[in-house]
């Protein structure tokens, strides 16, 4: 009997994840940081990984942006979703836009069509998270309608707060890696409250209950499905919302309808 | 979700003083319960887990009955308390739901091979108990867990072959898991937990290849993470739907003897 409750809630679930068509903002390229038992996941796998998760695309990012420098990260992200397909986009590792630097980061000229995300690294980068730093930056992003992304360990919550304030028009997604974000729920459940434009990506948020106290506190258009693969298993924060109890058309905003609206919204 | 079953053989319950989650007492956990499809859990309050068995295990007492039998419990033995904590288990131990004792290396301060704990593993040696541990991997960004790697102990393991023994957690996300999959196969009653983050791609499929199917337990470590981010993972995991029911259930009712059938 148990075996056949498993095998009739394993289908339910598995359909209703088809469903959702899961749509990925934290997928990574390159060696992971930090997490010895996690293997790297080259580009030549990553359709099939995806695939196999039912996931049906996202954003894309690269360990190198991180670990080595933005210029390398933001180079090895574009190589390596070179012909990988039309569901793939890549986020690119931002730095203030003074002084101006050498090599591929965002800011004028231009960036490239591939690209619909930025996030930056103050803390591993080595600068404030201040209007008289990244002030321009922010102009620029908004300007392109292009969404900010920052893991919360890089990021200190007032300085967040003030750039929030200070640039309503700028989407902010506040990341839930690479350590659990259940340590600043008292932080970041404020933030969300008084900064309409700040959005929380799923991958940690695995407080009981926590994606039905955001999308009912805060509204469904605020949480963006992000899995930290190939760190994390993307089965883990889809399982947070197919058992979420919200219902259908919130959990498909969630899974990926989010995403695909903002992605859809940059002006390159 | 009808018709639970599950077991969680790895959750709390009570307020955290470190975050903020809006489920977290007693009928949350018990709603979060009905919602997972879980039928019944092994539950250690925090006042215990952080003070010792001798801050009171009535609570959890309560608890199982108040659930209609579905909570059980464990009593925390603190070493730095040593005989305050053997008294209260030793009123525990014939209380109905008590199935055995939590052992919190890191939080107590005092490394798992410390021979302070040879009173714990005897009393459980003694009393035909399971015991359940705190694990984890040596970690640069919380310095504490050093006190909790699987290795650590071994020596007691070795001392006490009839004590049924899981190491919460797995070892964590680093080297200790390593540990814990050799502690695993070495020992017939050594098992392990993945209560927590352990969120690592495809786990389940690599800890089924790792270990036999019988040493692993399904835990949510709620009211610190959601019971269904781990619950999911297991049904939709790649594995055979046996060892999927095995993990779910039937491993925590083996090892920590529950009167459930």
């Amino acid at each position: 009997m148990q075996e056949e409750w498993i095998r009739k809630t394993t289908e339910e679930k598995a359909e209703l994840a088809k469903k959702l068509r899961f749509y990925d903002c934290n997928v990574w390229l390159g060696r992971p940081e930090g997490f010895p038992l996690a293997e790297e996941l080259c580009p030549t796998s990553l359709k099939e990984v995806l695939d196999k998760r039912d996931v049906t695309g996202g954003l894309v990012s690269h360990w190198r942006g991180k670990t080595i420098s933005a210029q390398d990260g933001n180079e090895s992200v574009l190589q390596g979703l070179k012909g990988r397909g039309e569901d793939l986009f890549a986020t690119w590792t931002a730095l203030p836009l003074f002084p101006p630097e050498t090599g591929p980061v965002p800011g004028p000229p231009g960036i490239p069509k591939e690209v619909r995300a930025v996030r930056i690294f103050p803390k591993s980068h080595h600068f404030p998270m201040t209007d008289w730093c990244i002030g321009s930056l922010c102009e620029w992003l908004i300007e392109r309608h292009m969404p900010l992304f920052i893991w919360h360990t890089e990021l200190d919550w007032p300085a967040v707060y003030e750039i929030a304030k200070k640039f309503p028009e700028l989407a902010i997604v506040i990341e839930t890696q690479v350590q659990k974000i259940l340590y600043h729920t008292r932080s970041v459940f404020l933030l969300m409250r008084d900064c309409p434009n700040t959005l929380l990506e799923t991958s940690n948020l695995a407080g009981p209950g926590f994606v039905d106290y955001v999308a009912q506190e805060f509204g469904p258009e605020r949480l963006i499905f992000g899995s930290f693969l190939p760190v994390n298993d993307p089965l883990v924060a889809m399982g947070m919302i197919l058992d979420a109890e919200i219902p259908q058309d919130q959990k498909e905003m969630i899974a990926g309808g989010n995403l695909r609206r903002l992605i859809s919204e940059v002006r390159i | 979700m009808s018709s639970p079953f599950i077991v969680d053989a790895h959750l709390h319950v009570g307020h955290v003083g470190s975050f903020f989650a809006p489920l977290i007492g007693e009928k949350d956990l018990l709603n979060a319960m009905d919602n997972g499809g879980i039928s019944h859990s092994i539950c250690m309050d925090h006042r215990t887990v952080f003070e010792g068995a001798e801050a009171g295990l009535e609570t959890l007492r309560d608890l199982f009955q108040a659930s209609g039998r579905r909570v059980y419990y464990l009593g925390t033995f603190d070493p730095r308390r040593a005989a305050g904590c053997l008294n209260a288990l030793k009123q525990a131990r014939d209380w109905p739901g008590f199935v055995g004792l939590k052992l919190h290396p890191s939080i107590h301060g005092v490394r798992a091979d410390d021979p302070g704990y040879d009173q714990a593993w005897r009393f459980a040696a003694d009393h035909d108990l399971a015991i359940m541990s705190h694990s984890w991997s040596a970690s640069s960004t919380n310095p504490v867990q050093i006190l909790s790697t699987p290795e650590r102990f071994e020596v007691h393991i070795r001392k006490y072959p009839q004590v049924r023994f899981v190491l919460g957690h797995s070892g964590g996300r680093g080297s200790g898991r390593q540990q814990a999959i050799r502690l695993a196969n070495q020992y017939p009653h050594v098992h392990m937990d993945f209560a927590g983050d352990i969120y690592d791609y495809r786990l389940l499929e690599k800890l089924v290849e790792s270990v036999p199917v019988e040493k692993i337990l399904y835990g949510s470590d709620f009211p610190w993470m959601d019971p269904g981010s781990n619950i999911s993972r297991v049904l939709l995991a790649e594995i055979e739907d046996s060892a999927k029911s095995l993990i779910l259930r039937g491993n925590a009712i083996r090892t920590y003897r529950l009167g459930v059938s």
